[in-house]
């Protein structure tokens, strides 16, 4: 057996869940396990009860709300994402992203709580989500509460979920027509993990009026970089003023080396990814990229 | 709810066929299938979910079976390699490889007939470039894989044609 023993549960309700992993310290939740699995068959991880939450109903919805945001259920899938009409609709984005993660099957399996709450900074769908602004829906025994994505992420596997806690659902805002959305990886592969990676949103009128752009593997959970919003807000949007605004990624990001790129590298390639992130965000609101 | 426990009582059906076993909460799907079951079609490659080779289709879903417990399992509908066939007659797509050679090695070959029963369920006529989207999950260590992409080409082709020939006796008759 490639797993030490443990012990499997799979509960009726999140309520449930809940219980589960307030009377049991070493307890996990199993979502899609396209991470999980893999942890626990190299023993890194000490797991005494796994809370199999993949097929709960409440955790496996997408609605829209009134003012235009979507609600996505925790345990939906990236493939269930792809083909979805209501993000389709207006957050086509989130349905593009997910279809470029690995591999169909992984995509059949994988959820988008499973991919935010392991925290793993080349996990695909938290830069969009810091940049798109989404609200993590948390529930506990004491109810419900609301983090903002930028501050959901808080270090190399580590989130603002607490023991005892269970991500429910993700809140995504409503994209403005006067809004695009760019997303560029350099990786190892085609849809494979990211050396470096950006995602900006980008509003524009005549100039750019609002900027997010947040850089992935930089450091060990997605940054929004505030001196490139600031130069991009008020330009005209030429890819000059857009190549200056990249120029300013620099000594302030140390990241990891590994045998895919030196820390020095990862920054050079940070500048080009982002810099394409927004052209690319540009193009779309200009109507020369089709769809956001 | 299904109680806490480091064993489970789990009911699966493979191919139509129920098995009901109890099995220990950490065994990997993939090792159930193949040790508990004797089901060897499914093959275990690289055991970290990264070469395909033990793909199956579990409630309609392509998934890789090394890549989940069998306790996940509990209830579900299986489909795997053995039974693509029907009464030793090989299906459309197995043919196919057949007839274009479409193997390398030939260890992903259960894997990569799995995930093309899939892709084809999903999309009939695929071009190539989503034949090889398709096959993504089951790069191994060979390259190239021209010969399979050309078998799964060629079924899906022969599939729309007997289909073609069909709506035209229908619209013969």
């Amino acid at each position: 057996m490639l797993l030490k023993s443990v012990e499997y549960v799979r509960p009726d309700s999140v309520a449930q869940a809940i219980e589960i992993l307030e009377s049991n310290e070493g307890a996990a939740l199993l979502a899609g396990g396209q991470s999980l699995v893999n942890i626990l068959k190299h023993r890194v991880a000490s797991v005494d009860v796994l809370v199999d939450i993949a097929s709960l109903e409440e955790l496996r919805f997408i609605e829209t709300h009134p003012d235009g945001s979507i609600e996505i259920g925790a345990c939906v899938t990236y493939d269930e994402l792809d083909h979805s009409e209501v993000v389709r609709s207006n957050h086509e984005m989130i349905a593009w992203v997910a279809s470029h993660i690995e591999d169909q099957q992984i995509r059949n399996r994988g959820t988008i709580g499973g991919n935010c709450c392991l925290s793993d900074p080349t996990n695909n769908l938290p830069p969009l989500l810091v940049s798109m602004d989404a609200t993590m829906n948390i529930q506990s025994s004491k109810g419900m509460r609301q983090v903002r994505a930028e501050e959901f992420f808080k270090g190399y596997l580590m989130t603002a979920v607490q023991p005892g806690e269970i991500l429910k659902s993700i809140t995504v805002p409503r994209v403005p027509s006067d809004v695009g959305i760019g997303y560029v990886s350099l990786s190892v592969g085609e849809d494979s993990k990211a050396i470096v990676r950006s995602s900006a949103w980008v509003q524009l009128n005549d100039v750019i009026q609002d900027a997010r752009v947040v850089l992935a593997r930089v450091a060990p959970v997605p940054v929004r970089y505030q001196p490139m919003e600031e130069a991009l807000r008020g330009s005209s949007a030429t890819p000059e003023d857009i190549a200056r605004a990249a120029s300013l990624i620099g000594s302030d990001f140390e990241p990891v080396a590994d045998s895919h790129g030196s820390s020095e590298y990862r920054r050079e390639m940070a500048q080009v990814v982002a810099k394409r992130a927004v052209l690319e965000a540009v193009d779309k609101v200009r109507g020369e990229g089709g769809s956001k | 709810m299904i109680t806490q426990s480091a064993t489970q009582a789990i009911e699966v059906t493979i191919n139509g066929t129920t098995y009901r076993r109890v099995v220990e909460s950490r065994q990997l799907l993939v090792h159930f299938i193949r040790d508990t079951l004797g089901l060897t079609g499914t093959h275990i490659g690289c055991d970290t979910g990264s070469c395909g080779a033990c793909s199956i289709i579990m409630n309609g879903k392509l998934v890789k079976s090394c890549m989940l417990l069998a306790p996940q399992a509990d209830g579900a509908v299986i489909e795997t390699v053995e039974g693509l066939g029907n009464d030793g007659e090989l299906s459309t797509l197995q043919e196919s490889f057949r007839d274009h050679h479409g193997l390398q090695c030939g260890y992903c070959t259960p894997g990569m007939l799995m995930a093309a029963t899939y892709l084809l369920r999903n999309n009939p006529s695929p071009t190539e470039e989503e034949i090889r989207r398709g096959i993504k999950g089951n790069i191994c260590r060979c390259t190239g894989y021209v010969n399979i992409v050309r078998s799964i080409k060629a079924a899906a082709d022969s599939t729309q044609a007997e289909l073609g020939d069909s709506v035209a006796k229908e619209v013969s008759k």
